[in-house]
């Protein structure tokens, strides 16, 4: 798209938007019906949030099934993006599209409306910079979710620390239970898995070492990540065939009560707690997994909202102002309680306060108590190319047919490349 | 080869044909609570629910529509273009016949995700994102070099005294076409019709990237779009799945013999 | 326009007593359609791959540059292996299977034809996207019907997890594709025996030839027109498939199923380079162009 045709799509919609009623397009994947169904709090909080827009209107158009991520490429790659896009992930594939202006730095809003609350880690992800291109609204965390029951029968006390952990995995690998459910088909459920497992042996300095500074992945604690990751396949954690399991099949396992635990995040925690009908549901956080590591898990936003750089400023106020309102406290608790969705900033006692479901309120209580300590989500903090090796070589580790050593070399030249071509996130 | 060796064989393979078939019959008569216990038990009495909710609820009457609208304007498209390209290539001379044959030839084997992008970015121009002709267009273009090779297959076949006769008669030479050819030809056509039909049902990668509302998407998109992020609902899916080619079974079922007619025009020549 | 009349002998080739004009026009519809959604882009493609892109936004002419990532490119290196594997396989499994059974079939009467081709062709009426769905159900290793069969008859060692280990992922995909061509093959190879002369196979019969030498010696030799048009119809699928692969394992476990269509679906969409994609599509265009073209002339020569 040349810099002509830039030009004239920004003339064409500035002259639009003035001769007609501004109309902020939204795209966004919350789902209408089904088991995660956010949308109908979406399009309540539209309605709640007029006033706010000030008489301008929001179109909300659900993401293409081709996914929202996928679908931004090609938006961007023709020139049209929607004004408002609510889409993942942050990070180095957020700094890609600032960096060829694509988004609109958001500092100026920011300061208007004081969104203080969104501290400096989840700034980081959404800057590129030095300068802020999307705002995060949801926080998502990771941990354990557990059957009460089973652990119960088996007499076996929630583990507070690793060694713990792998006794009452292997209690339930004898007693023919699947001790941790787990599907990588998608082959995304493993990068969150491993980071959870990364930050628990490396520790959050190890990572920042990697991610910002010049320490090549081949170092030492990253490998003890990696080994352990594939100890658990290989001493029998995860359910049979794993690599071909399904993200939603290994928690329909779990939700069975075939499974005694399986580890993922609260962006799931509405299918959990809806499905758990048969089982008793608890949540608790995976413990650090190597000496001096301090406990704390992995935490990303989910997604994020970002403005396109080609809407009219008179758009782009209106929609700062509506995602103001969304961020705003009556919004937190719209979603809540309608999409079991936790806004950045709202504590346990707002969670007790509005009823939240118990299972919401253990797994963001035991997540926010270590907060100082985040670990990041691989998934939505490498570039674009790295992410795409990091797929492959995953389910090459666990399924035993690549050692740790060889991949983490493929990781460490798949990230020199992407260095090597500025892909790399600087907040 | 002795004769129930030959059943045998006949009959293994009849079973390998229908077996997934029937899995998906069963599938989307069983709730999600049947996941496991075990893939062959058939529940009873039988649910019908699933059908009744991905028709309503999930929206499956509109997708289904929307198939019928998308695969009957390609095919219509594509019977307005193919029949006389074919024509032209069989029956007439003219400058160049060799080279564009072959040019529409080359298009047989064009993968739909190398073109995919560049497609999206034309199409943004014409406005055509989200919108049926966006789908329609591309696919009928798509269809082009199959159809027009069966054509001039088929056309070939047209008795050249027929058409001299009517240019003896004063025709033009659209109305040889319409009058004198298009009739020998009709059976050509009734299988051109079925097969761009069938294959245009079946389209998923274009509709998926340049549908974006909802309610415009077509069936292969909306039943692999139950396979969502979150969620088990195998009898939802298979529900689905069966909608979306139970159509084209029974179609192709019903006008077999066109069918085949249709598909052989290329190989037995 | 209509211009002189005359009388001509009839010829294999007819020729229209009018200036080509009129072809044009036949040919208008079908040529712009054409032209602007599918030569077009491929045009696009080409000129995309010379230039350097960032995140889909065009950059700076580099001419060959590139194309020279291919070399390393291991991924490129192991999809291209598994395209080819999947032309032997297609050819070996579905295409023998299908001329084996309608050699079969076409000696029993026309009521068992019709219901049998049509029961080897519904596969084929199934979308690509359904079946995989179908057959991951079927590949399941916690609940689906392979494992569950093998378990039941005893083979239970032999139960594996198909889509997820790599060296049975793309053998079980395969298996999937064949189930949806090879009622096809079945079709095209009926309708091409009905035209063989039944006398051949009776002299045959007389001079004391079983049913297998009639079917290596007659059937197959006569059959060599449609056993061409499929093999090269399946060995240009066998290249641009990619529904299949993507509902199912998206190239994994691994790269054990990535294919050429799936590394540049990927390098578009998610890599968001689209100046190395483009140069795999251009590959990608040349060797199915390549492929049919050789076949072309071979065929074109009999």
């Amino acid at each position: 798209m040349n810099k002509f045709a830039m030009g004239a799509i920004v003339i064409a919609s500035t002259v639009t938007a003035v001769h007609a009623e501004t109309a902020v397009t939204q795209w966004d994947q919350f789902s209408q019906s089904g088991i995660s169904a956010a949308g109908p709090a979406m399009d309540e909080l539209i309605t709640t949030c007029a006033p706010a827009l000030d008489g301008a209107s929001v179109l909300r158009t659900i993401a293409p099934s081709i996914g929202i991520r996928d679908s931004y490429r090609l938006a961007v790659s023709a020139g049209k993006t929607p004004d408002l896009a609510y889409t993942w992930p942050a990070a180095s594939v957020l700094a890609g599209y600032a960096r060829v202006g694509a988004l609109a730095p958001l500092d100026g809003y920011y300061e208007q409306y004081g969104w203080d609350h969104i501290n400096d880690f989840y700034r980081g992800r959404n800057s590129y910079e030095g300068a802020l291109y999307a705002v995060p609204m949801e926080q998502d965390l990771m941990g354990v979710y557990y059957n009460k029951a089973l652990f119960a029968e088996h007499g076996i006390d929630l583990p507070t620390t690793y060694a713990e952990f792998q006794a009452a995995a292997e209690t339930f690998k004898s007693a023919g239970i699947v001790p941790v459910s787990f599907g990588n088909r998608g082959r995304w459920p493993a990068t969150n898995t491993f980071s959870l497992i990364l930050g628990l042996t490396a520790g959050k300095a190890a990572e920042e070492a990697v991610l910002f500074g010049d320490t090549p992945w081949t170092n030492d604690s990253f490998k003890l990540a990696a080994e352990s990751f594939q100890a658990w396949a290989n001493d029998g954690y995860f359910p049979r065939g794993f690599n071909g399991v399904g993200y939603d099949e290994a928690n329909a396992l779990f939700l069975s009560g075939n499974a005694a635990m399986t580890i993922t995040g609260t962006w799931v925690l509405q299918d959990m707690i809806r499905g758990a009908t048969d089982i008793d549901l608890g949540v608790f956080m995976l413990p650090p997994m190597k000496d001096g590591i301090e406990a704390g898990t992995m935490w990303g936003e989910g997604s994020q909202w970002q403005l396109s750089a080609t809407a009219s400023g008179e758009t782009q106020d209106a929609a700062a102002a509506y995602l103001n309102c969304l961020l705003g406290d009556e919004a937190k608790q719209v979603w809540v309680q309608k999409a079991n969705t936790v806004v950045i900033g709202t504590t346990p006692e707002e969670l007790a306060e509005w009823g939240a479901d118990p299972v919401v309120q253990e797994f963001f209580t035991a997540g926010l108590a270590t907060s100082e300590n985040n670990f990041y989500d691989l998934h939505t903090t490498l570039p674009e190319s790295v992410t795409q090796v990091l797929y492959p070589e995953l389910q090459l580790l666990i399924g035993g047919e690549a050692t740790a050593d060889e991949f983490l070399n493929k990781m460490q030249t798949a990230w020199e490349l992407a260095i090597a071509n500025g892909e790399r996130w600087i907040p | 080869m002795t004769k129930p060796l030959q059943n045998i064989i006949l009959g293994a393979f009849a079973i390998y044909a229908l077996v997934p078939v029937y899995l998906v019959v069963l599938a989307a008569m069983r709730s999600e609570a049947d996941l496991f216990s075990g893939p062959l038990t058939m529940p009873w009495p039988p649910n019908w629910q699933n059908f009744s909710r991905v028709w309503n609820e999930s929206g499956f009457s509109v997708f289904f529509m929307n198939s019928v609208k998308i695969s009957a304007s390609v095919t219509a498209l594509v019977v307005l273009c193919a029949p006389l390209a074919g024509f032209a290539f069989a029956k007439m001379k003219f400058r160049g016949r060799e080279p564009l044959f072959v040019l529409f030839l080359a298009g047989l084997v064009v993968p739909a995700p190398s073109v995919i992008v560049a497609l999206y970015g034309n199409l943004q121009e014409f406005g055509m994102i989200d919108t049926h002709l966006g789908v329609i267009l591309p696919q009928a273009a798509l269809l082009l070099p199959f159809s027009i090779f069966m054509m001039r297959t088929v056309m070939q076949d047209v008795p050249d005294e027929l058409i001299e006769a009517s240019t003896m008669d004063g025709a033009t030479p659209f109305g040889t076409f319409i009058r004198v050819v298009l009739p020998v030809v009709r059976p050509g056509i009734m299988s051109l019709i079925l097969i761009v039909f069938l294959i245009s049902w079946q389209e998923y990668l274009l509709p998926l990237v340049v549908l974006q509302t909802e309610i415009l998407k077509p069936i292969t998109v909306g039943a692999a779009s139950l396979q969502g992020r979150y969620g088990v609902d195998y009898g939802g899916i298979a529900a689905a799945g069966l909608i979306a080619f139970a159509p084209l079974a029974v179609l192709f079922l019903a006008m077999q013999r066109s069918f085949v007619r249709g598909l052989s025009a290329g190989a037995v020549k | 326009m209509a211009g002189r009349k005359f009388l001509r002998p009839a010829s294999s080739h007819s020729d229209f007593p009018m200036s080509s004009r009129i072809s044009y026009f036949f040919l208008l519809p079908a040529l712009l359609l054409y032209s602007v959604f599918v030569v077009l882009p491929i045009l696009q493609v080409v000129g995309f791959s010379f230039f350097d892109w960032d995140n889909g936004i065009i950059g700076q002419f580099v001419g060959l540059n590139n194309y020279s990532r291919l070399g390393g490119d291991g991924v490129f290196w192991a999809a291209l292996s598994h395209n080819a594997i999947w032309v032997v396989l297609t050819l070996a499994f579905p295409l023998m299977v299908g001329l084996l059974l309608s050699a079969i079939l076409a000696e029993r009467k026309s009521s068992t034809i019709r219901w049998m081709a049509a029961i080897y062709f519904i596969p084929r009426t199934v979308p690509l996207v359904v079946a995989g769905i179908i057959w991951g159900w079927i590949y399941n290793p916690l609940f689906g019907l392979l494992n569950f069969v093998l378990d039941g008859v005893g083979l239970g060692n032999l139960a594996g997890a198909w889509l997820a280990e790599s060296n049975t992922a793309l053998l079980s995909l395969n298996v999937v594709g064949a189930w949806t061509f090879f009622g096809f093959c079945v079709v095209i190879y009926l309708a091409a025996i009905q035209s063989i002369d039944p006398s051949l196979y009776e002299a045959a019969e007389i001079d004391g030839a079983k049913w297998w030498r009639k079917f290596r010696d007659i059937t197959v030799p006569l059959l060599k027109n449609s056993t061409l048009f499929l093999g090269l119809y399946a060995a240009i699928e066998a290249m641009r498939f990619f529904d299949l692969i993507w509902v199912t394992t998206q190239g994994g476990p691994g790269y054990a199923t990535e294919v050429l269509t799936t590394h540049v679906y990927k390098t578009f969409f998610l890599v968001g380079d689209f100046g190395y994609a483009s140069v795999l599509s251009v590959v990608l265009l040349a060797i199915v162009l390549t492929l049919s073209s050789i076949s072309f002339w071979v065929l074109r020569s009999k």
